[in-house]
């Protein structure tokens, strides 16, 4: 694998907690089982245990996948939500329009995105640095208005502003069907980010952002590489879009195109980890809890002295924005770097050098 | 001066930056399993030339051809997958990635011809680490590396593309004396193995003692083709490293 390892000790800790808590997720909603309730199991989740958990998902499949543009390739994509929201569109107008059942609309949204993906990723990926992150921050909010605005023969052509309404999907725990279709899109999102990792396209990849010059000396078809890249985070984070829409029945541009993900997406793998198989998905959860529980979504609430109960989810803006500065300036590379002991600010650091000064 | 079977020939190749020519109708041919020089002083117009071969620039004229087929115009990557590797004057590590890393990242893709699959690629990898010297650093992250071991894996990374021609822009510039001697070991070597060499330098030193052949070029036109001994005896080689003051002198003693 490609990267560094991360200080043993904190590795097995880790990862022990968190295949505990894994576990936990994935299992704890099978106790709403009606063949297990009625065996007198207690009941483990509720609504909005639901509610978090598949939210949660979402964000895994979203920062996974933005981490094989931005991580991988190192192309800083600020308009990947366009891909979820064409996703989102997609199993809408499907459904609404054309009446197709939902699984067979939902394999259409990746393939809407990756398509999208290519023919924005054409011109965009010419771009370096800044100037990509603008360009596709630019498409990210263009898509949007024009979901919301184009109109055909007098009508809005995908809803306007009243959004889509979805017919309810009847199956039988509906909330438990699409935690676990989430939970498979993310789970798919980790293992596709696993696989590049250990092949030829994830070197050529690698070499990319390395150095792109040097990559296409030594044979890297660059351009067709990112445009894989690009298309592969699109496939992604469109199947999450697509699960979306059925999941909460109502699409609209509000809802599909919340310029706020762009930032959520690149915080959690930047606080995760970039370039890592695991380290966005553990970035997205982490955020994700910090996010609802700011936002007083959580039962457990924080009450602080002079702040009104209304202004908490401003203020979990504001805590995103002063994590992401901090994340930036301290720990480049995640908190990977936290427990490597690449970042001044980490534990390994601070033990090594309480090493070298003590007599 | 060509051999009988030449492998890359360039025709009248011309680059100007705005009106300058950078360089300007040059000439040659090198014949499979040659080790050819390139010399000439700053600015002569040396790493344009091989940005030219590689594929960076597009020229202005004339025409590059390898085996003999036109290669001009072709993108980089294209111009790797014929055969013919390259190594930059500032190295350009993939520094990420320990130096077995960027060895297999080069065997991964380079030559079309019998390109390994990734877990071939870590054995394909040692193999050149052993050639160029460096099999005991294999683990190393690049930013442990110094100066002349960079200088080294960037050899490494051009020859793990299985190259049958190879282009290295001044891999001693900035070496001392003794790093160059076991630079140049390693560039026999690597010729040894079987690559047609062009080593671009500045050093006269370097040239003399691989190279039977050199080519000399000053603001962008070729100056002189031929062994080194004849060359380097050749007025205007003298004047145009030393300036026509010294090359005056020369003649009066």
């Amino acid at each position: 694998m490609i990267g560094m390892p991360a200080s043993r000790i904190w590795n097995r800790v880790f990862t022990a907690l968190a295949m505990a808590v894994l576990a936990y997720a994935v299992l704890a909603p099978l106790s709403s089982l009606d063949a297990l309730q009625s065996l007198g199991m207690p009941l483990l989740t509720d609504k909005l245990w639901f509610r978090l958990a598949t939210i949660t998902a979402m964000f895994v499949v979203m920062a996974s996948a933005w981490n094989i543009i931005g991580g991988l390739t190192g192309y800083a994509a600020f308009g990947n939500v366009a891909f979820f929201g064409i996703g989102a569109y997609t199993v809408g107008m499907l459904i609404t329009k054309a009446r197709w059942p939902f699984l067979l609309a939902l394999p259409l949204a990746p393939a809407a995105a990756a398509v999208f993906a290519v023919l924005i990723g054409l011109p965009l990926l010419r771009l370096r640095g800044h100037y990509f992150a603008v360009a596709s921050l630019g498409v990210g909010v263009a898509v949007g208005e024009l979901v919301q605005n184009v109109d055909f023969r007098g009508e809005p052509l995908f809803g306007g502003a009243s959004g889509l309404f979805l017919p309810i999907l009847a199956v039988p725990n509906r909330d438990l069907y699409f935690f676990y279709l989430m939970l498979a899109a993310a789970a798919v999102s980790i293992g596709v980010t696993w696989a590049v990792l250990r092949s030829r396209f994830g070197y050529g990849l690698i070499a990319i952002r390395e150095n792109e010059e040097a990559a296409a000396v030594i044979g890297v078809n660059t351009t067709a590489y990112k445009v894989a890249a690009f298309a592969l985070a699109a496939t992604l984070t469109g199947l999450a879009g697509g699960v979306f829409a059925q999941w909460n029945v109502f699409v609209d541009q509000e809802n599909s195109f919340p310029i706020g993900y762009n930032v959520e997406m690149i915080l959690m793998a930047l606080l995760g980890g970039t370039g890592t198989v695991f380290g966005p998905a553990a970035g997205a959860v982490v955020l994700q809890l910090l996010i609802q529980f700011l936002s007083g979504s959580l039962p457990i609430t924080l009450q602080i002295p002079f702040v009104p109960d209304d202004a908490m989810p401003v203020l979990a803006q504001v805590v995103l924005g002063v994590l992401l500065m901090l994340v930036v300036v301290f720990a480049p590379r995640g908190v990977i770097d936290f427990f490597g002991g690449r970042s001044t600010l980490s534990i390994a650091y601070l033990r090594r050098s309480l090493r070298e000064t003590s007599v | 001066m060509t051999s009988v079977d030449p492998q890359l020939e360039l025709k009248n190749v011309t680059k100007r930056f705005g009106g300058v020519a950078a360089v300007d109708d040059v000439t040659f041919a090198i014949g499979k399993g040659e080790i050819l020089g390139v010399i000439g002083p700053n600015g002569a117009g040396k790493t344009t030339l091989l940005n030219c071969i590689s594929g960076v620039y597009r020229l202005d004229g004339g025409d590059v051809r390898w085996q003999g087929e036109s290669i001009a115009g072709l993108a980089p990557f294209r111009v790797a997958r014929l055969g013919i590797g390259r190594t930059f004057q500032i190295v350009k590590p993939f520094t990420s990635m320990t130096v077995r890393e960027n060895v297999v990242a080069g065997a991964l893709f380079g030559s079309d011809e019998d390109r390994p699959r990734l877990g071939a690629a870590f054995g394909r990898a040692d193999g050149v680490l052993e050639l160029v010297g460096l099999r005991s650093k294999a683990d190393l992250p690049v930013s442990a590396m110094t100066i002349p071991d960079r200088k080294r894996l960037e050899v490494a990374r051009a020859v793990a593309t299985r190259p049958k021609l190879l282009l290295l822009d001044e891999v001693m510039a900035g070496l001392n004396p003794v790093e160059i001697d076991d630079a140049l070991e390693m560039v026999r070597a690597v010729h040894q193995s079987g690559v047609t060499v062009v080593l671009i330098e500045h050093v006269m030193r370097v040239i003399v003692g691989v190279c039977a052949r050199v080519v000399v070029l000053d603001v962008g036109r070729m100056l002189a083709d031929g062994p080194p001994d004849v060359v380097l005896r050749d007025e205007r080689v003298i004047q145009a490293y030393l300036g026509e003051r010294y090359a005056r002198r020369l003649r009066g003693s």
